[in-house]
């Protein structure tokens, strides 16, 4: 077949000693920027473009794409041992894992987390090699209704967050929702709730939210006696997960990898919203959904997956269509353009070659970060072998600096202490933190898109009802929605089956 | 669904935790306050929601939901989690609250060099070397590392004599 | 005992906070004019977008050139947030001593001050142009497939049947709707403007789906698309035809004259020294027209053109008016 040869060519010029040393750099790179706080991906991969202006096309690609997929790696180290998310991908991934930390499965985490990582981003390079103009034209089909129709969906997924206390979720759901009005609102550009301030005129910054919300608070929830995670550094048999845990992590990744894939192919789409519906998921779908929030892998397993199958997913746009699909890759647009190379179809038709090489690329850059960290978890645990006073000081070494590279400003160091605070109220009071991210996430893209359908039908909301899509899309989100409502028996636990 | 809390009769399981109260009041507050206000943004424009519908729609939804709260509270109280160790959320918040304070002012390194002194040796009690390098380290290592190795440039001072030494 | 200290803490901590707002600003001493700029003294390019965007990517380009130029470090600072806002207030509340610059572009930074709800803290007057580098003029596309092969078709459509047409815009009141409002108010006729606010990529990927009619965007961002095949550009509201769009008339040529786009230049805190306003025009103009710069522009579809200080100046107070003509247009009066 013609694309497979094109494929094989491809990794013979992706496995040249350069091209594989870029790979390696660029992954490298791109793990330590998810760690570092305060470099989010964009920023990264932005500054480290006038590194690669000196290498010839094809390696300057294929390292910044390593950096790309690395970063969604790299954060997650963060938040699994220091409960402090390095980029806004990784916030969801703290609530299991670092659960597991504390109880001192940190290295069967990461492990999980980079093996789901590869799993992830190799489906979705297949996807990218098999299908990627057809996917291309998929991600086109969805226009503002069917954008709002996946939020829909999003937001209903909030009801399986919702735990023990539907009232208390509903609380967290709209406290996310009220905080991500801050700003100028997408429909008449007048501020809401801004208080005059230039600074929230912007809204208030996620990064400096999350940090807040689940770095800080976890920080002041510490009673006497209480050791932040330094009590429970692993020995070596536990940095590998279980055959219980891989085998439980198995469906996971599937769903994970799935609901990635599908949600990286939409522009706008960014990685958090890939990893919150996919934790959603699991506490909709998983078997072992009750242990969700005390460590269970699956916790991990799915966002972690979803994440990085996002992330490769979203480079089909690029490749294909020429469009970014998030301000991570439009970086990268700009870089691939530096070098004379003009992503879109005309990069297949007139520098066949490199394309095909940095497709390669991809599959082999998945490997590298995978051999990359299994390794290195031993070592990145190790950190937890630190003293817990020294940790603690980094551990908030870490946020200000996180917090306040946002932009470069205090203010997000105060927005940080104050989310804080407040996440410690909601703790004490049993309220889930869950909910308030996912609407916080999903609350101004689900208010934007709406307001974009309705002036494309120029106010008339049947426009959401009768394209079939988005009809489809809101079907689901109520059925998730009411679906505990219509089952007649609380679905048995675990090893019990109904018939026979 | 609620889960049945273990309901072992201790001392004051029959009242209503005050901090659980006091919750509760401030999410109806801020619920009556975003409810209010936002009336004034406008709650529907010729095309659809106006930017005060989803504000109004989530005030209505906190005090809804509050006055829910407090009737479940009522019923059955339950049992708040331990309280939280007072001595070290000050310590920390107000710590950090300096810091940010004076991070423009006295710039990263000297800012974050008291503050990590003061985590490592004041709250965390530990001996003079291993605080002075972590902080040195945590400060001015941090500082040029930034700088010089990814380009992202942290404070400096804003007083020019601290500024001729560098920081 | 504990508690007083406490207090002392509170107190304490209460005194540094109001500081701070004097920490942000204190800083630059004063430098007499003649020696500009001072060997080791940094001079602060404020760029208003965060890195990795447009402006920032050009800010980086000359910043070598220009430290050459001036004998002395020029760093690029990012200030991002509300649209521009934050970064342009920084830039006009620093001393004009020369050794704080910064990336001006426009339509932010000549509408931002217009609205009052913004609440800017500035105006055209606190800005002093050093110099334009390019100027990125606003097209108008239909679908390959559309009926409209000519600009005058499509806005006698629009004439005729009021907002039957949707039109992209990168959100309000950007550049892109001040374009469609002028073209609306000089021609009569009527689009139903669907604001995309994560910017030009999200309305391209629309257009790209067929979910709205009319693409309003600039020349960069459809150059691309055109040789695709993938849109029909029907007009370019600059006075000459696009370089890399030959083919496509202007407005002018169509009968309308109209001229809008997106322009990025280098501005100072208004009230530099005249030396120092001269010393940082010329090293700017040389910057700008570097050929290397150039070369690196056009690659990512800018067409260099250099306005002088006191001609950007000009251009400026020219598209202000403009903008206030339409400025009622664009605000939601529902």
């Amino acid at each position: 077949m013609d694309t497979l040869n094109e494929l094989l060519n491809g990794f013979a010029a992706a496995m040249t000693w350069q091209n594989l040393l870029f790979a390696f750099l660029g992954c490298l790179l791109g793990t330590v920027i998810g760690v570092l706080p305060g470099i989010g991906p964009v920023a990264g991969v932005a500054l480290l473009i006038p590194l690669t202006m000196n290498l010839d096309a094809t390696g300057a690609i294929i390292m910044l794409c390593a950096i790309f997929y690395g970063t969604a790696y790299g954060g997650t180290i963060t938040s699994v041992l220091l409960n402090t998310p390095g980029e806004a991908a990784s916030a969801i991934t703290t609530i299991d894992g670092y659960a597991m930390t504390k109880i001192g499965k940190a290295g069967a985490a990461l492990t999980i987390a980079a093996v789901g990582s590869f799993v992830g981003g190799t489906v979705a390079t297949i996807g990218l090699v098999a299908a990627a103009k057809p996917l291309g034209e998929l991600g086109l089909l969805v226009g503002p209704p069917e954008f709002f129709a996946l939020m829909v969906v999003g937001i209903s997924l909030l009801v399986a967050l919702a735990g023990k206390s539907m009232v208390k979720a509903v609380i967290s759901g709209a406290l996310g929702l009220l905080i991500a009005m801050v700003g100028i609102d997408p429909v008449a550009g007048a501020p809401r709730f801004t208080f005059g301030m230039d600074r929230l005129l912007d809204g208030v910054s996620f990064v400096a939210v999350i940090v807040g919300v689940f770095g800080l608070s976890e920080l002041l929830s510490y009673r006497k006696g209480d050791q932040p995670a330094a009590v429970h550094a692993p020995n070596f048999r536990s940095l590998l997960p279980t055959g219980n845990e891989w085998r439980r992590s198995a469906p996971a990744m599937a769903r994970g990898t799935g609901i990635g894939f599908g949600l990286g192919l939409i522009p706008g789409m960014t990685g958090s919203v890939s990893s919150l519906l996919a934790y959603g998921a699991e506490k909709k779908f998983s078997r072992h959904r009750s242990e969700l929030g005390k460590g269970a892998i699956e916790g991990v397993a799915g966002p972690e997956t979803a994440n990085n199958s996002h992330a490769n997913a979203a480079l089909i746009p690029l490749f294909t269509l020429g469009i970014p699909a998030s301000p991570t890759i439009a970086v990268l647009m700009g870089a691939f353009l530096q070098q004379g190379l003009t992503p879109g179809p005309t990069l297949f038709t007139e520098h066949s070659e490199i394309a095909w090489a940095i497709i390669a690329s991809l599959f082999i850059g998945n490997l590298l970060l995978l051999l990359l960290n299994v390794p290195l978890v031993g070592l990145w645990t190790s950190i937890l072998r630190v003293p817990s006073s020294i940790l603690t000081a980094l551990i908030l070494l870490f946020m200000v600096i996180g917090a306040y590279t946002i932009n470069f400003s205090v203010f997000d160091v105060f927005v940080m202490i104050g989310f804080g605070l407040l996440g410690l109220a909601l703790r004490h009071l049993d309220i889930p933190l869950a909910p308030m991210v996912l609407t916080l996430v999903l609350g101004p893209l689900m208010e934007r898109s709406l307001r974009e359908s309705l002036e494309i039908s120029q106010g008339d909301f049947s426009i959401f009802t009768s394209r079939p899509i988005s009809a489809v899309l809101i079907g689901l989100g109520l059925l998730i929605v009411f679906s505990p409502l219509l089952k007649l028996r609380k679905p048995k636990a675990l090893n019990e089956d109904p018939e026979t | 669904m609620t889960t049945e809390s273990v309901t072992t009769t201790t001392a004051s399981t029959v009242r209503v935790a005050p901090s659980v109260l006091a919750g509760i009041g401030a999410f109806a507050a801020v619920g009556a306050y975003v409810l209010v206000t936002s009336v004034d943004l406008g709650l529907w424009t010729s095309l659809g929601p106006g930017p005060g519908l989803f504000p109004f729609a989530m005030g209505a939804v906190l005090v809804a939901m509050a006055v829910v709260w407090l009737f479940q509270e009522l019923r059955r109280p339950s049992q708040t989690a331990e309280g939280v160790d007072r001595g070290l959320v000050i310590a920390v918040a107000l710590s950090l609250v300096v810091l940010a304070a004076v991070l423009d002012l006295l710039g990263f390194q000297l800012s974050m060099f008291l503050f990590l002194m003061y985590h490592l040796k004041l709250r965390g009690r530990r001996g003079w070397p291993s605080s002075l390098i972590t902080a040195l380290a945590g400060s001015v290592g941090a500082f040029y590392a930034f700088n010089y190795g990814l380009n992202v440039s942290l404070p400096v001072s804003a007083f020019p004599l601290l500024n001729t030494i560098g920081l | 005992m504990k508690t007083r200290s406490r207090i002392a803490a509170a107190l304490a901590a209460a005194s540094l906070i109001a500081l701070t707002g004097c920490g942000a600003n204190a800083g630059a001493t004063n430098a007499s004019a003649g020696d500009f700029p001072k060997k080791g003294k940094t001079i602060d390019l404020v760029v208003a977008f965060s890195s990795g965007g447009a402006v920032d990517t050009a800010a980086r380009l000359i910043q070598p050139i220009l430290e050459k130029e001036l004998g002395t470090n020029v760093e690029v600072i990012n200030k991002p947030g509300a649209g521009g806002q934050i970064g342009y207030t920084q830039l006009t509340s620093a001393k004009p001593d020369g050794y704080t610059i910064g990336a001006t572009g426009s339509p932010s930074v000549v509408v931002s001050p217009l609205d009052p709800a913004r609440g800017a803290k500035y105006t055209r007057d606190s800005f002093q142009p050093l110099g334009r580098q390019v100027i990125d003029p606003t097209v108008i596309a239909v679908q390959p497939d559309s009926p409209y092969t000519t600009l005058k078709e499509l806005l006698d459509a629009a004439k005729a049947n009021p907002k039957s047409l949707t039109a992209s815009t990168t959100g309000l009141q950007t550049g892109e709707h001040f374009a469609l409002a002028q073209i609306q108010e000089n021609t009569g006729s009527e689009f139903a403007p669907v604001h995309f606010s994560e910017g030009a990529s999200q309305a391209t990927t629309a257009f790209l789906g067929k979910h709205v009619d009319v693409l309003v965007a600039n020349v960069s961002d459809v150059t691309d698309l055109t040789k695709q095949g993938k849109a029909r550009v029907l007009g370019v509201m600059t006075s000459e035809r696009a370089p890399s769009l030959p083919d496509v008339p202007t407005f002018k040529e169509a009968g309308y004259d109209l001229e809008a786009g997106t322009v990025r230049g280098y501005s100072a805190p208004a009230g530099l020294p005249d030396e120092v306003a001269k010393k940082l025009e010329a090293a700017i103009k040389t910057a700008i027209e570097d050929p290397t710069v150039k070369e690196k522009m056009s690659a990512l579809g800018l067409q260099t053109s250099y306005l002088s200080g006191e001609d950007y100046k000009q251009f400026w107070a020219g598209q202000e008016e403009d903008f206030k003509k339409v400025l009622p247009l664009v605000q939601k009066t529902d």
